[in-house]
Protein backbone atom coordinates (compact mmCIF):
# COMPACT_ATOMS: atom_id res chain seq x y z
CA UNK A 1 0.00 0.00 0.00
CA UNK A 2 1.44 3.60 -0.80
CA UNK A 3 1.85 5.73 1.94
CA UNK A 4 -0.26 8.91 1.82
CA UNK A 5 -0.59 11.20 -0.57
CA UNK A 6 -0.80 14.91 -0.04
CA UNK A 7 -4.69 15.32 -1.44
CA UNK A 8 -5.35 12.02 1.19
CA UNK A 9 -3.48 14.36 3.96
CA UNK A 10 -5.89 17.32 2.90
CA UNK A 11 -8.73 14.94 3.15
CA UNK A 12 -7.55 13.94 6.75
CA UNK A 13 -7.28 17.41 8.08
CA UNK A 14 -11.15 18.15 6.53
CA UNK A 15 -11.97 15.32 8.57
CA UNK A 16 -10.45 15.90 11.61
CA UNK A 17 -11.94 19.32 11.79
CA UNK A 18 -15.57 17.88 10.83
CA UNK A 19 -14.67 15.78 14.06
CA UNK A 20 -14.00 19.00 15.91
CA UNK A 21 -17.32 20.43 17.31
CA UNK A 22 -18.23 16.64 18.43
CA UNK A 23 -14.86 16.15 20.39
CA UNK A 24 -15.47 19.64 22.10
CA UNK A 25 -18.66 19.03 22.80
CA UNK A 26 -17.70 15.59 24.81
CA UNK A 27 -14.73 17.11 26.57
CA UNK A 28 -16.84 20.19 27.78
CA UNK A 29 -20.32 18.79 28.61
CA UNK A 30 -19.57 14.87 29.44
CA UNK A 31 -15.86 14.35 30.27
CA UNK A 32 -15.46 17.50 32.12
CA UNK A 33 -18.66 17.68 34.60
CA UNK A 34 -17.66 13.87 35.07
CA UNK A 35 -13.96 14.37 36.52
CA UNK A 36 -15.42 17.50 38.30
CA UNK A 37 -18.09 15.57 40.13
CA UNK A 38 -15.77 12.95 40.86
CA UNK A 39 -13.07 15.96 42.15
CA UNK A 40 -16.35 17.54 43.85
CA UNK A 41 -17.09 14.27 46.26
CA UNK A 42 -13.40 14.90 47.70
CA UNK A 43 -14.37 18.70 48.01
CA UNK A 44 -16.43 20.69 51.00
CA UNK A 45 -19.96 21.76 49.69
CA UNK A 46 -19.39 24.83 47.95
CA UNK A 47 -20.17 25.34 44.57
CA UNK A 48 -18.35 28.71 43.68
CA UNK A 49 -15.09 29.53 45.12
CA UNK A 50 -12.27 27.45 46.62
CA UNK A 51 -13.41 24.23 47.95
CA UNK A 52 -10.88 22.44 50.77
CA UNK A 53 -10.39 18.43 49.95
CA UNK A 54 -11.88 16.73 52.59
CA UNK A 55 -11.10 13.15 51.53
CA UNK A 56 -13.98 10.69 52.01
CA UNK A 57 -15.67 12.84 54.59
CA UNK A 58 -18.59 12.83 52.12
CA UNK A 59 -18.48 9.33 51.22
CA UNK A 60 -18.70 8.32 54.84
CA UNK A 61 -21.39 10.81 55.37
CA UNK A 62 -23.57 9.75 52.84
CA UNK A 63 -23.06 6.16 53.56
CA UNK A 64 -24.12 6.63 56.80
CA UNK A 65 -27.34 9.06 56.49
CA UNK A 66 -30.41 7.23 56.94
CA UNK A 67 -32.18 9.09 54.18
CA UNK A 68 -29.53 7.85 51.68
CA UNK A 69 -30.25 4.46 52.73
CA UNK A 70 -33.92 4.86 52.57
CA UNK A 71 -33.09 5.95 48.71
CA UNK A 72 -31.07 3.09 47.95
CA UNK A 73 -34.08 1.03 49.41
CA UNK A 74 -36.73 2.76 47.44
CA UNK A 75 -34.53 2.63 43.84
CA UNK A 76 -33.91 -1.45 44.27
CA UNK A 77 -37.83 -1.70 44.83
CA UNK A 78 -39.09 0.29 42.69
CA UNK A 79 -35.95 -0.83 40.08
CA UNK A 80 -36.36 -4.03 40.55
CA UNK A 81 -40.04 -4.39 40.40
CA UNK A 82 -40.27 -2.21 37.05
CA UNK A 83 -37.38 -4.42 35.55
CA UNK A 84 -39.80 -7.52 36.56
CA UNK A 85 -42.60 -6.12 35.19
CA UNK A 86 -41.98 -4.24 32.22
CA UNK A 87 -39.90 -7.42 30.62
CA UNK A 88 -42.56 -10.21 32.22
CA UNK A 89 -45.63 -8.12 30.65
CA UNK A 90 -43.70 -6.59 27.74
CA UNK A 91 -42.88 -10.18 26.40
CA UNK A 92 -46.50 -11.19 26.91
CA UNK A 93 -48.15 -8.86 25.25
CA UNK A 94 -46.10 -9.22 22.05
CA UNK A 95 -46.81 -13.12 22.48
CA UNK A 96 -50.04 -12.04 22.22
CA UNK A 97 -50.04 -9.39 19.59
CA UNK A 98 -48.25 -12.42 17.22
CA UNK A 99 -50.98 -14.74 17.75
CA UNK A 100 -54.16 -12.63 16.97
CA UNK A 101 -55.40 -13.30 13.38
CA UNK A 102 -56.18 -9.93 12.26
CA UNK A 103 -53.71 -7.48 11.21
CA UNK A 104 -55.89 -4.16 12.01
CA UNK A 105 -56.24 -5.70 15.64
CA UNK A 106 -52.50 -6.18 15.60
CA UNK A 107 -51.98 -2.92 14.86
CA UNK A 108 -54.46 -1.55 17.09
CA UNK A 109 -53.10 -3.14 20.20
CA UNK A 110 -49.50 -1.93 19.48
CA UNK A 111 -50.35 1.62 18.78
CA UNK A 112 -52.90 1.85 21.72
CA UNK A 113 -49.98 0.03 24.05
CA UNK A 114 -46.84 2.42 22.26
CA UNK A 115 -48.66 6.11 22.52
CA UNK A 116 -48.14 6.25 26.21
CA UNK A 117 -44.23 6.27 25.64
CA UNK A 118 -44.38 9.22 23.66
CA UNK A 119 -45.69 11.16 26.92
CA UNK A 120 -43.97 13.31 29.24
CA UNK A 121 -44.11 12.21 33.30
CA UNK A 122 -46.15 14.99 33.81
CA UNK A 123 -48.86 14.20 31.40
CA UNK A 124 -48.74 10.16 32.92
CA UNK A 125 -49.53 11.84 36.00
CA UNK A 126 -51.97 14.43 34.78
CA UNK A 127 -53.74 11.04 33.38
CA UNK A 128 -53.55 9.23 36.50
CA UNK A 129 -54.60 11.97 38.70
CA UNK A 130 -57.78 11.69 36.54
CA UNK A 131 -58.16 8.40 36.37
CA UNK A 132 -57.07 7.44 40.28
CA UNK A 133 -58.88 10.46 41.90
CA UNK A 134 -61.68 10.13 44.33
CA UNK A 135 -63.99 10.59 41.67
CA UNK A 136 -62.09 8.82 38.80
CA UNK A 137 -62.28 5.78 36.69
CA UNK A 138 -61.26 3.27 39.15
CA UNK A 139 -63.25 4.40 41.99
CA UNK A 140 -66.33 4.08 39.87
CA UNK A 141 -65.56 0.34 38.94
CA UNK A 142 -64.56 0.04 42.14
CA UNK A 143 -67.97 1.27 43.49
CA UNK A 144 -69.60 -1.02 40.75
CA UNK A 145 -68.10 -3.79 42.71
CA UNK A 146 -69.24 -2.38 46.56
CA UNK A 147 -65.84 -1.20 47.03
CA UNK A 148 -65.14 1.82 49.22
CA UNK A 149 -63.94 4.92 47.16
CA UNK A 150 -60.29 5.43 48.04
CA UNK A 151 -58.14 8.23 47.54
CA UNK A 152 -55.07 6.56 45.87
CA UNK A 153 -52.84 9.38 45.61
CA UNK A 154 -53.03 10.27 49.09
CA UNK A 155 -51.97 6.73 50.37
CA UNK A 156 -48.93 6.48 51.70
CA UNK A 157 -49.11 2.87 51.65
CA UNK A 158 -50.13 3.10 47.97
CA UNK A 159 -47.31 5.92 46.75
CA UNK A 160 -44.74 2.69 45.10
CA UNK A 161 -47.18 0.75 43.56
CA UNK A 162 -48.65 3.55 41.94
CA UNK A 163 -45.86 5.08 40.57
CA UNK A 164 -44.78 1.41 39.53
CA UNK A 165 -47.39 1.26 37.54
CA UNK A 166 -47.34 4.34 36.20
CA UNK A 167 -44.15 3.22 34.25
CA UNK A 168 -46.18 -0.06 33.56
CA UNK A 169 -48.48 2.07 31.90
CA UNK A 170 -45.62 4.02 30.21
CA UNK A 171 -43.24 1.50 29.11
CA UNK A 172 -45.25 -1.27 28.45
CA UNK A 173 -45.94 -0.68 24.68
CA UNK A 174 -42.57 0.32 24.10
CA UNK A 175 -40.69 -3.34 24.74
CA UNK A 176 -43.89 -4.94 23.66
CA UNK A 177 -42.81 -3.14 20.17
CA UNK A 178 -39.36 -4.64 20.55
CA UNK A 179 -40.38 -8.21 20.97
CA UNK A 180 -43.41 -7.59 18.10
CA UNK A 181 -40.80 -6.84 15.73
CA UNK A 182 -38.45 -9.49 16.85
CA UNK A 183 -40.91 -11.96 16.06
CA UNK A 184 -41.86 -11.00 12.60
CA UNK A 185 -38.28 -11.23 11.48
CA UNK A 186 -38.24 -15.04 12.84
CA UNK A 187 -37.49 -17.62 9.76
CA UNK A 188 -41.03 -18.80 9.10
CA UNK A 189 -39.05 -22.10 8.06
CA UNK A 190 -38.29 -22.61 11.09
CA UNK A 191 -42.39 -22.58 12.11
CA UNK A 192 -42.78 -24.84 9.15
CA UNK A 193 -40.00 -27.45 10.32
CA UNK A 194 -41.74 -27.46 14.08
CA UNK A 195 -45.11 -28.20 12.07
CA UNK A 196 -43.79 -31.05 10.25
CA UNK A 197 -42.63 -32.52 13.36
CA UNK A 198 -45.93 -32.17 14.59
CA UNK A 199 -45.21 -29.06 17.02
CA UNK A 200 -48.39 -27.51 18.54
CA UNK A 201 -48.86 -24.02 17.68
CA UNK A 202 -48.47 -23.68 21.98
CA UNK A 203 -45.07 -25.84 21.22
CA UNK A 204 -44.02 -23.77 18.43
CA UNK A 205 -44.18 -20.62 20.73
CA UNK A 206 -42.35 -22.74 23.32
CA UNK A 207 -39.58 -23.96 21.20
CA UNK A 208 -39.61 -21.64 18.25
CA UNK A 209 -40.90 -18.11 19.18
CA UNK A 210 -39.25 -17.70 22.57
CA UNK A 211 -35.73 -18.86 21.75
CA UNK A 212 -35.48 -16.88 18.99
CA UNK A 213 -36.08 -13.84 20.95
CA UNK A 214 -33.38 -14.22 23.42
CA UNK A 215 -30.33 -11.78 22.02
CA UNK A 216 -33.89 -9.58 22.03
CA UNK A 217 -34.34 -10.46 26.32
CA UNK A 218 -31.00 -9.92 26.89
CA UNK A 219 -30.72 -6.53 25.63
CA UNK A 220 -34.37 -5.42 26.98
CA UNK A 221 -32.74 -6.84 30.38
CA UNK A 222 -29.67 -5.20 30.09
CA UNK A 223 -31.24 -1.32 29.25
CA UNK A 224 -33.86 -2.04 32.08
CA UNK A 225 -30.68 -3.33 34.53
CA UNK A 226 -28.93 -0.03 33.64
CA UNK A 227 -32.19 1.92 34.77
CA UNK A 228 -32.78 0.36 37.89
CA UNK A 229 -30.89 2.94 39.99
CA UNK A 230 -31.58 6.17 37.60
CA UNK A 231 -35.13 6.80 37.86
CA UNK A 232 -35.78 10.51 38.42
CA UNK A 233 -38.25 11.87 36.48
CA UNK A 234 -41.54 10.18 37.83
CA UNK A 235 -40.62 10.84 41.34
CA UNK A 236 -39.67 14.11 40.57
CA UNK A 237 -43.14 14.65 39.13
CA UNK A 238 -45.30 12.60 41.95
CA UNK A 239 -43.20 13.58 45.18
CA UNK A 240 -45.10 15.65 47.58
CA UNK A 241 -44.96 15.30 51.24
CA UNK A 242 -46.96 12.33 52.50
CA UNK A 243 -44.93 10.26 49.60
CA UNK A 244 -41.79 11.72 49.70
CA UNK A 245 -40.01 9.05 52.02
CA UNK A 246 -41.98 5.51 50.16
CA UNK A 247 -40.82 7.01 46.54
CA UNK A 248 -37.30 9.30 47.05
CA UNK A 249 -34.72 7.34 44.96
CA UNK A 250 -31.51 7.78 44.72
CA UNK A 251 -30.91 10.19 41.85
CA UNK A 252 -33.67 12.33 44.39
CA UNK A 253 -31.97 12.10 46.76
CA UNK A 254 -28.55 13.18 44.68
CA UNK A 255 -31.08 16.35 43.30
CA UNK A 256 -32.18 17.91 46.69
CA UNK A 257 -28.91 17.48 47.75
CA UNK A 258 -26.94 18.86 45.37
CA UNK A 259 -29.38 21.39 43.20
CA UNK A 260 -31.68 22.60 46.03
CA UNK A 261 -29.98 22.53 49.08
CA UNK A 262 -25.95 23.33 47.34
CA UNK A 263 -24.40 20.42 50.02
CA UNK A 264 -22.65 19.99 46.44
CA UNK A 265 -19.53 17.34 47.37
CA UNK A 266 -22.15 15.15 49.53
CA UNK A 267 -24.49 14.93 46.70
CA UNK A 268 -21.55 14.45 44.07
CA UNK A 269 -20.58 11.39 47.06
CA UNK A 270 -23.76 10.17 46.43
CA UNK A 271 -24.12 10.44 42.52
CA UNK A 272 -20.20 8.47 42.21
CA UNK A 273 -21.79 5.59 44.70
CA UNK A 274 -25.02 5.27 42.50
CA UNK A 275 -22.70 5.45 39.22
CA UNK A 276 -20.53 2.60 40.63
CA UNK A 277 -23.40 0.61 41.47
CA UNK A 278 -25.36 1.02 38.40
CA UNK A 279 -21.57 -0.75 36.55
CA UNK A 280 -21.82 -3.18 38.89
CA UNK A 281 -25.02 -4.04 38.17
CA UNK A 282 -24.49 -4.16 34.89
CA UNK A 283 -21.53 -5.93 34.96
CA UNK A 284 -23.46 -8.86 36.87
CA UNK A 285 -26.47 -8.55 34.72
CA UNK A 286 -23.53 -9.20 31.28
CA UNK A 287 -22.19 -11.90 33.39
CA UNK A 288 -25.53 -13.71 33.86
CA UNK A 289 -26.80 -13.38 30.43
CA UNK A 290 -23.93 -14.38 29.57
CA UNK A 291 -24.36 -10.78 26.97
CA UNK A 292 -21.39 -11.00 25.68
CA UNK A 293 -21.45 -14.69 24.25
CA UNK A 294 -23.24 -14.90 20.46
CA UNK B 1 -48.87 -18.40 7.10
CA UNK B 2 -49.65 -20.68 9.66
CA UNK B 3 -52.90 -22.74 9.37
CA UNK B 4 -52.48 -24.49 12.77
CA UNK B 5 -54.24 -22.87 15.45
CA UNK B 6 -54.32 -22.35 19.12
CA UNK B 7 -56.56 -23.76 21.49
CA UNK B 8 -59.76 -22.03 22.19
CA UNK B 9 -59.21 -21.39 25.70
CA UNK B 10 -55.76 -19.73 24.44
CA UNK B 11 -57.33 -17.85 21.89
CA UNK B 12 -59.96 -16.83 24.41
CA UNK B 13 -56.96 -15.39 26.37
CA UNK B 14 -54.91 -13.81 23.57
CA UNK B 15 -58.45 -11.80 22.73
CA UNK B 16 -59.10 -10.33 26.12
CA UNK B 17 -55.58 -9.37 26.53
CA UNK B 18 -55.35 -7.55 23.27
CA UNK B 19 -58.94 -6.30 24.41
CA UNK B 20 -58.08 -5.40 27.98
CA UNK B 21 -54.52 -3.74 26.45
CA UNK B 22 -57.11 -1.51 24.50
CA UNK B 23 -59.02 -0.42 27.28
CA UNK B 24 -55.90 -0.04 29.78
CA UNK B 25 -54.52 2.58 27.37
CA UNK B 26 -57.31 3.88 25.60
CA UNK B 27 -60.04 4.35 28.10
CA UNK B 28 -58.01 6.75 30.16
CA UNK B 29 -57.01 9.04 27.44
CA UNK B 30 -60.26 8.91 26.01
CA UNK B 31 -61.27 10.45 29.74
CA UNK B 32 -58.66 13.08 29.74
CA UNK B 33 -59.73 14.05 26.63
CA UNK B 34 -63.68 14.38 27.30
CA UNK B 35 -62.86 16.13 30.37
CA UNK B 36 -60.50 18.82 28.83
CA UNK B 37 -63.54 19.62 26.90
CA UNK B 38 -65.87 19.89 29.17
CA UNK B 39 -66.98 23.12 31.35
CA UNK B 40 -65.96 23.56 34.37
CA UNK B 41 -68.45 22.61 36.61
CA UNK B 42 -69.13 19.24 34.30
CA UNK B 43 -65.47 18.94 34.75
CA UNK B 44 -65.40 17.44 38.05
CA UNK B 45 -68.49 15.15 37.75
CA UNK B 46 -67.42 11.61 38.90
CA UNK B 47 -67.05 8.28 36.94
CA UNK B 48 -65.98 7.35 33.52
CA UNK B 49 -66.18 10.35 31.03
CA UNK B 50 -66.20 9.28 27.44
CA UNK B 51 -67.56 12.28 26.20
CA UNK B 52 -67.89 16.10 27.58
CA UNK B 53 -72.10 16.32 29.23
CA UNK B 54 -71.61 20.07 28.70
CA UNK B 55 -69.27 20.58 25.57
CA UNK B 56 -66.92 23.76 25.96
CA UNK B 57 -63.49 25.18 25.38
CA UNK B 58 -63.05 27.26 28.52
CA UNK B 59 -60.19 24.82 29.88
CA UNK B 60 -57.99 25.50 26.77
CA UNK B 61 -58.77 29.22 27.11
CA UNK B 62 -57.67 29.40 30.86
CA UNK B 63 -54.73 27.32 30.57
CA UNK B 64 -53.61 29.62 27.43
CA UNK B 65 -55.06 32.99 27.92
CA UNK B 66 -55.16 32.90 32.32
CA UNK B 67 -52.12 30.61 33.24
CA UNK B 68 -50.15 31.69 29.64
CA UNK B 69 -49.25 28.24 28.77
CA UNK B 70 -48.01 29.73 25.48
CA UNK B 71 -45.40 30.49 26.79
CA UNK B 72 -43.62 27.48 28.31
CA UNK B 73 -44.99 25.66 25.07
CA UNK B 74 -43.03 28.18 22.57
CA UNK B 75 -39.94 27.47 25.38
CA UNK B 76 -40.45 24.32 24.81
CA UNK B 77 -40.80 24.18 20.97
CA UNK B 78 -37.69 26.46 20.60
CA UNK B 79 -35.32 24.42 22.94
CA UNK B 80 -36.65 21.42 21.06
CA UNK B 81 -36.65 22.53 17.18
CA UNK B 82 -33.13 23.96 18.09
CA UNK B 83 -31.55 21.13 19.90
CA UNK B 84 -32.78 18.82 17.77
CA UNK B 85 -31.24 20.39 14.72
CA UNK B 86 -28.04 20.93 16.83
CA UNK B 87 -27.89 16.73 17.57
CA UNK B 88 -28.77 16.01 14.29
CA UNK B 89 -25.88 17.91 12.79
CA UNK B 90 -23.64 16.74 15.37
CA UNK B 91 -24.50 13.13 14.84
CA UNK B 92 -24.04 13.32 11.36
CA UNK B 93 -20.54 14.88 11.45
CA UNK B 94 -19.17 12.51 13.81
CA UNK B 95 -21.17 9.42 12.40
CA UNK B 96 -19.25 10.29 8.97
CA UNK B 97 -16.11 10.48 10.19
CA UNK B 98 -16.56 7.22 12.53
CA UNK B 99 -17.66 5.91 8.94
CA UNK B 100 -14.25 6.90 7.14
CA UNK B 101 -12.42 3.42 7.00
CA UNK B 102 -8.92 4.31 6.52
CA UNK B 103 -8.83 7.49 9.09
CA UNK B 104 -5.80 7.42 11.23
CA UNK B 105 -6.93 6.92 14.96
CA UNK B 106 -10.51 6.01 13.62
CA UNK B 107 -10.50 3.30 16.88
CA UNK B 108 -9.36 6.09 19.19
CA UNK B 109 -11.75 8.72 18.25
CA UNK B 110 -14.52 5.93 18.32
CA UNK B 111 -13.42 4.67 21.98
CA UNK B 112 -13.70 8.40 22.84
CA UNK B 113 -17.30 8.63 21.36
CA UNK B 114 -18.35 5.02 23.35
CA UNK B 115 -16.92 6.00 26.61
CA UNK B 116 -19.59 8.87 26.75
CA UNK B 117 -21.97 6.51 26.71
CA UNK B 118 -20.83 4.76 29.75
CA UNK B 119 -21.60 8.42 31.50
CA UNK B 120 -25.20 8.59 32.26
CA UNK B 121 -25.95 12.41 32.36
CA UNK B 122 -28.66 11.89 35.07
CA UNK B 123 -25.82 10.58 37.50
CA UNK B 124 -23.71 13.61 36.71
CA UNK B 125 -26.35 16.01 37.02
CA UNK B 126 -24.83 18.28 39.98
CA UNK B 127 -21.32 18.55 38.31
CA UNK B 128 -23.48 19.92 35.05
CA UNK B 129 -25.06 22.30 36.76
CA UNK B 130 -21.76 23.54 38.41
CA UNK B 131 -20.00 23.42 34.81
CA UNK B 132 -23.10 25.32 33.56
CA UNK B 133 -23.18 28.06 36.07
CA UNK B 134 -19.03 28.16 35.16
CA UNK B 135 -19.82 28.47 31.36
CA UNK B 136 -22.92 31.29 31.97
CA UNK B 137 -25.39 28.66 30.49
CA UNK B 138 -27.54 28.21 33.90
CA UNK B 139 -31.05 29.88 33.25
CA UNK B 140 -31.03 29.95 29.91
CA UNK B 141 -31.99 28.49 26.60
CA UNK B 142 -28.64 28.40 25.23
CA UNK B 143 -27.83 26.04 28.06
CA UNK B 144 -30.93 23.99 27.44
CA UNK B 145 -29.93 23.62 23.65
CA UNK B 146 -26.11 22.97 24.04
CA UNK B 147 -26.59 20.14 26.86
CA UNK B 148 -27.30 17.11 24.97
CA UNK B 149 -26.42 18.30 21.86
CA UNK B 150 -24.70 15.10 20.87
CA UNK B 151 -24.89 11.83 22.07
CA UNK B 152 -22.58 8.36 21.49
CA UNK B 153 -25.55 6.51 20.88
CA UNK B 154 -26.79 9.10 17.86
CA UNK B 155 -23.32 9.51 16.34
CA UNK B 156 -23.13 4.94 16.39
CA UNK B 157 -26.32 5.38 14.64
CA UNK B 158 -25.42 7.66 12.08
CA UNK B 159 -22.32 5.94 11.07
CA UNK B 160 -24.22 2.68 10.77
CA UNK B 161 -25.77 4.22 7.72
CA UNK B 162 -23.08 5.71 6.21
CA UNK B 163 -20.89 2.55 5.85
CA UNK B 164 -23.94 0.92 4.17
CA UNK B 165 -22.98 3.61 1.97
CA UNK B 166 -21.40 2.11 -1.10
CA UNK B 167 -17.98 3.17 -1.20
CA UNK B 168 -17.45 3.26 -5.24
CA UNK B 169 -19.84 6.69 -5.36
CA UNK B 170 -17.90 8.92 -3.06
CA UNK B 171 -14.73 7.51 -4.98
CA UNK B 172 -16.21 8.18 -8.35
CA UNK B 173 -17.23 11.92 -7.12
CA UNK B 174 -13.66 12.20 -5.79
CA UNK B 175 -12.30 11.46 -9.24
CA UNK B 176 -14.29 13.86 -10.42
CA UNK B 177 -13.30 16.78 -8.61
CA UNK B 178 -16.25 16.84 -6.35
CA UNK B 179 -15.06 18.67 -3.07
CA UNK B 180 -14.77 16.99 0.43
CA UNK B 181 -17.61 19.08 1.81
CA UNK B 182 -19.31 18.11 -1.36
CA UNK B 183 -19.14 14.77 -0.90
CA UNK B 184 -20.48 14.71 2.69
CA UNK B 185 -23.57 16.95 1.76
CA UNK B 186 -24.48 15.72 -1.87
CA UNK B 187 -23.86 12.15 -1.62
CA UNK B 188 -23.50 11.07 2.54
CA UNK B 189 -26.53 13.59 3.96
CA UNK B 190 -29.02 12.58 1.06
CA UNK B 191 -28.68 9.12 1.20
CA UNK B 192 -28.17 8.89 5.04
CA UNK B 193 -31.56 10.96 5.16
CA UNK B 194 -33.71 7.93 7.36
CA UNK B 195 -31.06 7.65 9.83
CA UNK B 196 -31.11 11.46 10.13
CA UNK B 197 -34.95 11.55 10.91
CA UNK B 198 -34.81 8.46 12.91
CA UNK B 199 -32.07 10.28 15.07
CA UNK B 200 -34.02 13.80 15.09
CA UNK B 201 -37.13 11.79 16.27
CA UNK B 202 -35.59 10.41 18.94
CA UNK B 203 -34.31 13.47 20.25
CA UNK B 204 -37.18 15.48 19.71
CA UNK B 205 -39.06 13.04 21.80
CA UNK B 206 -36.61 13.57 24.21
CA UNK B 207 -36.11 16.99 24.49
CA UNK B 208 -39.86 17.56 24.43
CA UNK B 209 -40.12 15.72 27.80
CA UNK B 210 -37.20 16.25 29.21
CA UNK B 211 -37.40 17.05 32.97
CA UNK B 212 -34.39 16.18 34.85
CA UNK B 213 -31.85 18.53 32.55
CA UNK B 214 -34.60 21.16 32.39
CA UNK B 215 -35.21 21.27 36.34
CA UNK B 216 -31.20 21.40 37.07
CA UNK B 217 -30.58 24.26 34.83
CA UNK B 218 -33.85 26.29 35.07
CA UNK B 219 -34.83 27.82 38.00
CA UNK B 220 -36.72 30.58 36.19
CA UNK B 221 -40.73 29.41 35.23
CA UNK B 222 -40.58 31.75 32.76
CA UNK B 223 -38.03 30.38 30.84
CA UNK B 224 -38.35 26.81 31.87
CA UNK B 225 -41.08 24.05 29.27
CA UNK B 226 -44.35 22.17 29.50
CA UNK B 227 -43.63 19.21 31.67
CA UNK B 228 -42.23 21.15 34.39
CA UNK B 229 -44.66 24.08 34.18
CA UNK B 230 -47.55 21.29 33.62
CA UNK B 231 -46.69 19.33 36.93
CA UNK B 232 -46.77 22.43 38.53
CA UNK B 233 -50.44 23.11 37.56
CA UNK B 234 -51.31 19.78 38.01
CA UNK B 235 -50.20 19.69 41.70
CA UNK B 236 -48.90 22.75 43.10
CA UNK B 237 -51.21 26.16 41.90
CA UNK B 238 -54.37 25.14 43.67
CA UNK B 239 -52.52 24.57 46.46
CA UNK B 240 -50.29 28.10 46.61
CA UNK B 241 -52.10 30.62 48.39
CA UNK B 242 -54.08 33.56 46.70
CA UNK B 243 -54.36 31.22 43.58
CA UNK B 244 -57.40 30.79 41.82
CA UNK B 245 -58.49 27.27 42.24
CA UNK B 246 -57.35 25.17 39.17
CA UNK B 247 -61.22 23.08 37.50
CA UNK B 248 -60.15 19.29 36.10
CA UNK B 249 -60.96 20.63 32.47
CA UNK B 250 -58.21 23.19 32.56
CA UNK B 251 -55.54 20.67 33.73
CA UNK B 252 -56.63 18.10 31.62
CA UNK B 253 -56.29 20.92 28.48
CA UNK B 254 -53.16 21.24 29.83
CA UNK B 255 -52.20 17.94 29.95
CA UNK B 256 -53.25 17.37 25.87
CA UNK B 257 -51.98 20.22 24.98
CA UNK B 258 -48.55 19.07 25.93
CA UNK B 259 -49.19 15.60 24.75
CA UNK B 260 -50.74 16.20 21.72
CA UNK B 261 -47.47 16.99 19.54
CA UNK B 262 -45.76 14.27 19.54
CA UNK B 263 -49.08 11.98 19.08
CA UNK B 264 -49.59 14.29 16.23
CA UNK B 265 -46.00 13.93 14.76
CA UNK B 266 -46.13 10.18 15.52
CA UNK B 267 -49.53 9.64 13.12
CA UNK B 268 -47.53 11.58 10.22
CA UNK B 269 -43.70 9.68 11.27
CA UNK B 270 -44.31 6.62 12.35
CA UNK B 271 -41.52 4.75 10.59
CA UNK B 272 -39.24 6.80 11.83
CA UNK B 273 -40.27 6.20 15.49
CA UNK B 274 -40.33 2.79 15.20
CA UNK B 275 -36.80 2.71 13.38
CA UNK B 276 -35.61 4.76 16.65
CA UNK B 277 -37.22 2.02 18.61
CA UNK B 278 -35.31 -0.63 16.65
CA UNK B 279 -32.23 1.14 16.86
CA UNK B 280 -32.22 1.00 20.76
CA UNK B 281 -32.87 -2.44 20.55
CA UNK B 282 -29.84 -3.89 18.72
CA UNK B 283 -27.69 -6.08 20.43
CA UNK B 284 -24.17 -4.25 20.43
Amino acid sequence: MPGPRPRSIRRYRSLYLLFLPVALYFILFSYYPFAKGIAMSFQGNRLIGPKPFVGLANYREVLADPDFLRAVLNSLVIGLADLALYFSLSLFLALCIAELGSRLARRAVQTFAYLPYLFSWSVIAGVWILVFDQRGIVNAIGGLLGAEPTFFLAEPGLARPLIIGMGVWRSVGYFALLFTVAITDIDPVLYEAARIDGASRLRQIASVTLPSLRPTMKVVILLLVMGVLTHFDEMFVMQNPANRTRIATLLVYVFDMGIVKFKTGFATAGATVVMAGTLILAGLARKALRYDEA
Amino acid sequence: MRPDRLPLAARALVWAVALLAILVMGLPMANVLAVSLSSPGSSESPGLVLFPAEPSLEGYAFVWGTIDLWRPFLNTLYVSAAGTLLHAILAALGGYVLAQPELPGRKALTSFVLLTMTIPAELTLVSIYAVNKQFHLVNRYAGLILNGAASGFSILLMRGYFSAIPRSLSEAARIDGCPEPGIFWRIFLRLAKPGLATVATLELIRRWNNIAMTVTLVSDMAKTTLPVVLRWLLFEMSTASGAAYVYANAKMAAVVISALPLVALYAFAQRFFVAGALAGSVKG
